[in-house]
């Protein structure tokens, strides 16, 4: 090769404003899925036009993060994602200008300076609601049956990709259980974050197979997301 | 629509990215329902990801959605998994701006971009609940119509289809939903609505004409049966390219599509004239954009879409008459805003160092290039007005670049095709590495990578080479393995393609009416999604033509004679007759036609249509 290029735009703009902004994904959002949802936001952010700081590589690109990923097909009223700006704009100019381009089902609740690393999640609070092929009463005692077990135990691969057991029940703590004639109702706190997450999803489905239901339909929703000390992280 | 909605919810999550089929994307248009007067779903006849990338469409669908009280919306091929949720819970196909079925809809359009496509359309019909056949529908609404290319020969379809429109869209498309809007409120029948088309120029209805034919199978005769059809229809043309519409915003997915980016369109037609090219022929004259508007178009839509990539596109860009100017101006913006620009259609002759410097990102990657025949001589022959010197000469430039990849396309069967070209083939690959090989080590990239990817030739309609036959697949199979052995280098990797869908297509584009009951059974035995690799059923394709009493080689690999009365033959592509028998001869010759540029050849399109170079130096 000739001679190394210079980044396209190294030493352009470095000093830098964090953002966090704390948005809602329901609707047709939910569909939205997370590499999908990257692309998304950093076109908002395009159509915002904010002065988005940009990495400062060879390949410049809008700096996104997104602390805790939200599963395919999950709505959530508590979403965080971080990025940059080169300028120091007021939290609600920049709040208003990025709600203004997001799709339909997606809204911004609040922006702020970002408090916690990211490396400090350690819960999550989810709503279920599920039907099943028995009646939802049914299924809520039998959810009870499942709640008082001392073990229940789903196997999660590791990364040498083999397979371990892993006792879920300690970490399933559900703090409102209810029915009606259409549905079971549920709120839950899981475990999240990077050192070990527990997917919503995963523990209805333990819960179906262990009592043989076939689901009819599931709606999960996020609604916080908290550190250690189950402070809110937002 | 709630209907669909909740239906919807419930089988979402369980098929493969759901994202394409419930809509919402930033730059859709969902309009009040009880304030619209015509709702049109323009159909796409593939699947979301393949259709999403479709310029015509995104033009189309704007324009339509201008005027406020009609709403046109988007529908696409399902996907099988999706499909059978569809059929299992009772969803017809919908639009995904409404999620109303769209048999509720005045009109259903489809563009025709490939023969492959075909069997898509009766899926979706079938799908959106509707009968396949135009005289299954009785009622005015919904009217079917189709455009696209490969409406110049509309034939094989014509059955179930209400009519047709040849040529761009922009004014057509206005003209007619404007003459349905004024004719709804008085009910009229459908075949009243039909005639009244019928006098639009550029609107075929294949339902008025009567195809006769000789006793040795071809085309005796195509009539007109009712006054209100020309005796030929004309394709449109918009002539000034910088007052047409133009889409301000795009429809933005969320999934990643094919060509996920803002497109500008930059020119239409082209100055070329390769033999083998009907986008060379049916999309004349060659007319541009200014710069401004070129410019303007750019920065609208990339503000309004968000795209971190514009490209430009035509069939050839950089036959623009001021290209270097274009790309100046246009680099000017899209540095300062972080946006890439990508020129897909560069032709080989005209790449000239200054213009990679511009396109000049820190990513590397690779070139294509279309020589389309190994030797000079067949190059000729198709037209192809490109030397071995200066493909060479481009990439000299290129691995002087650090360019790691070099991609050269191929077709196989061309008319007068020998060994030798074959050969010629592997030869210039090898040439071509040879380059590689003599830069120095300091200027060329580490290693690199020469693809050579064959297609097998399909004569076209519309085309010098219309009369031609079709090698037999026995012929394409000999021709790829011959290739294979002539090629020595580890480094040059080939790939061919299966022969089924050439034969398909070559039977499909040159085909008459009688081809709709095989298309119909073939659609019966379960072929649709054909441009698919995974879901092509040839066997079936062959059953449903045997079972029909049609002969494949009739339409395929029969030499057509200069003056057999085509089935295409009443429709007016404005490139005359003549002029292709004339070039067909000149092919034969291996003589090469110069392109508009160097001077007019006379194909027949005239000085009023707008193109840059008609009417002159004649």
């Amino acid at each position: 090769m000739a001679k190394m290029p210079e980044p396209k735009n190294a030493g352009l703009r470095i000093e830098r404003f964090d953002y966090r902004v704390v948005y809602q994904k329901c609707g047709r959002a939910k569909y939205i899925s997370h590499l999908d949802l990257m692309r998304a936001m950093q076109r908002a952010i395009k159509r915002s036009k904010l002065p988005i700081w940009y990495t400062q590589g060879f390949n410049p690109h809008i700096y996104i993060m997104f602390p805790l990923t939200l599963s395919l097909g999950f709505e959530s009223r508590a979403e965080v994602m971080d990025f940059a700006l080169v300028e120091n704009l007021p939290f609600e100019e920049v709040k208003e200008r990025l709600d203004e381009q997001l799709p339909e089902g997606m809204k911004l609740l609040s922006c702020a300076r970002p408090v916690h690393s990211h490396t400090e999640i350690a819960f999550a609070e989810y709503n279920i609601r599920f039907s099943a092929d028995r009646p939802p009463a049914e299924c809520m005692r039998l959810f009870e049956d499942f709640l008082s077990r001392d073990k229940i135990e789903i196997e999660k691969r590791t990364k040498k990709k083999t397979v371990n057991l892993v006792d879920i029940r300690p970490s399933v703590n559900v703090t409102r259980l209810d029915c009606d004639s259409r549905y079971v109702y549920l709120t839950v706190v899981l475990p999240a974050g990077g050192s070990f997450n527990l997917n919503a999803n995963t523990v209805i489905e333990t819960f179906m197979n262990m009592y043989f239901l076939t689901e009819d339909e599931i709606c999960i929703e996020r609604t916080k997301i908290m550190i250690d000390t189950g402070e809110n992280f937002t | 629509m709630e209907e669909i909605k909740q239906k919807l919810e419930k089988i979402l999550l369980k098929v493969r990215q759901p994202a394409r089929y419930i809509g919402g994307e930033i730059g859709s248009v969902v309009k009040d329902r009880s304030k619209t007067d015509v709702r049109f779903a323009f159909c796409f006849p593939d699947t979301y990801d393949v259709g999403m990338s479709h310029l015509g469409m995104k033009i189309l669908y704007g324009l339509k959605n201008s005027v406020p009280n009609w709403w046109c919306e988007r529908v696409f091929m399902p996907e099988n998994d999706f499909e059978e949720k569809m059929r299992e819970n009772g969803i017809p196909l919908y639009g995904l701006e409404s999620l109303d079925p769209i048999k509720d809809f005045d009109f259903i359009g489809f563009t025709l971009q490939y023969e492959l496509s075909y069997n898509n359309v009766l899926q979706m019909l079938d799908l959106a609940g509707l009968p396949v056949l135009s005289k299954d529908r009785k009622q005015l609404a919904p009217i079917v119509v189709g455009g696209g290319p490969c409406v110049c020969n509309p034939e094989p379809i014509a059955d179930f289809f209400d009519l047709f429109i040849l040529g761009e869209g922009e004014e057509v498309n206005m003209e007619l939903l404007s003459l349905y809007e004024k004719m709804k409120p008085q009910a009229p029948s459908k075949e009243e609505f039909l005639r009244e088309a019928a006098k639009i120029e550029g609107i075929y209805v294949p339902s008025f004409y009567d195809v006769s034919y000789n006793d040795d199978g071809t085309v005796k005769a195509v009539t007109p049966n009712v006054p209100e059809a020309p005796a030929r229809v004309k394709k449109r043309i918009i002539s000034d390219l910088d007052k047409v519409y133009y889409p301000e915003s795009f429809v933005v997915p969320f999934s990643q599509i094919v060509h996920d980016r803002s497109v500008v369109e930059v020119l239409r037609g082209c100055i070329r004239g390769c033999r083998f090219c009907q986008a060379g022929f049916i999309y004349r004259p060659f007319r541009e954009k200014s710069i401004d508007t070129v410019k303007r178009e750019t920065k609208c839509l990339c503000e309004q879409t968000g795209y971190e990539e514009v490209s430009l596109s035509s069939l050839s860009t950089s036959d623009h008459t001021q290209i270097n100017q274009l790309l100046e101006s246009l680099t000017e913006y899209t540095d300062r805003e972080q946006v890439n620009l990508s020129l897909p259609s560069l032709r080989l002759d005209t790449f000239s160092e200054e213009l990679m410097e511009k396109l000049q990102t820190v990513r590397k990657s690779g070139l294509t290039f279309a020589p389309e025949a190994g030797t000079q001589r067949l190059r000729d022959v198709i037209n192809k007005n490109i030397t071995e010197d200066e493909i060479m000469r481009t990439c000299r430039i290129a691995f002087r670049g650090g360019y790691t990849q070099v991609k050269l396309y191929f077709m196989l069967g061309l008319p007068t095709e020998t060994d030798e070209d074959i050969k010629g083939i592997a030869d210039l690959a090898e040439r071509v590495l040879d380059l590689y090989y003599q830069t120095p080590k300091e200027q060329r990239a580490r290693t690199i990578q020469i693809s050579i990817s064959t297609a097998t030739f399909v004569p076209k309609p519309f085309t010098p080479f219309e009369f031609e036959p079709q090698a037999t697949s026995d012929e394409i199979r000999r021709k790829q393995e011959y290739l294979r052995s002539c090629i020595k280098s580890r480094k040059i990797r080939l790939s061919t393609h299966v022969s089924g869908t050439s034969v398909l297509e070559a039977v499909l584009a040159r085909g008459d009416r009688r081809l709709c009951k095989a298309v119909y059974a073939a659609w019966k035995k379960g072929c649709y999604l054909d441009g698919w690799d995974e879901h092509f059923k040839f066997d079936r394709w062959t059953e449903a033509f045997e079972e029909c009493g049609i002969d494949t080689s009739f339409y395929a690999n029969r030499l057509r004679s200069y003056d057999e009365i085509a089935p295409w033959s009443h429709l007016d592509y404005l490139v005359s007759h003549e002029f292709f028998v004339r070039e067909n001869k000149k092919a034969h010759a291996a003589l090469t036609t110069r392109n508009c540029k160097e001077g007019c050849s006379g194909c027949g399109i005239k000085a009023e249509c707008g193109g840059v170079y008609c009417g002159k130096n004649a």
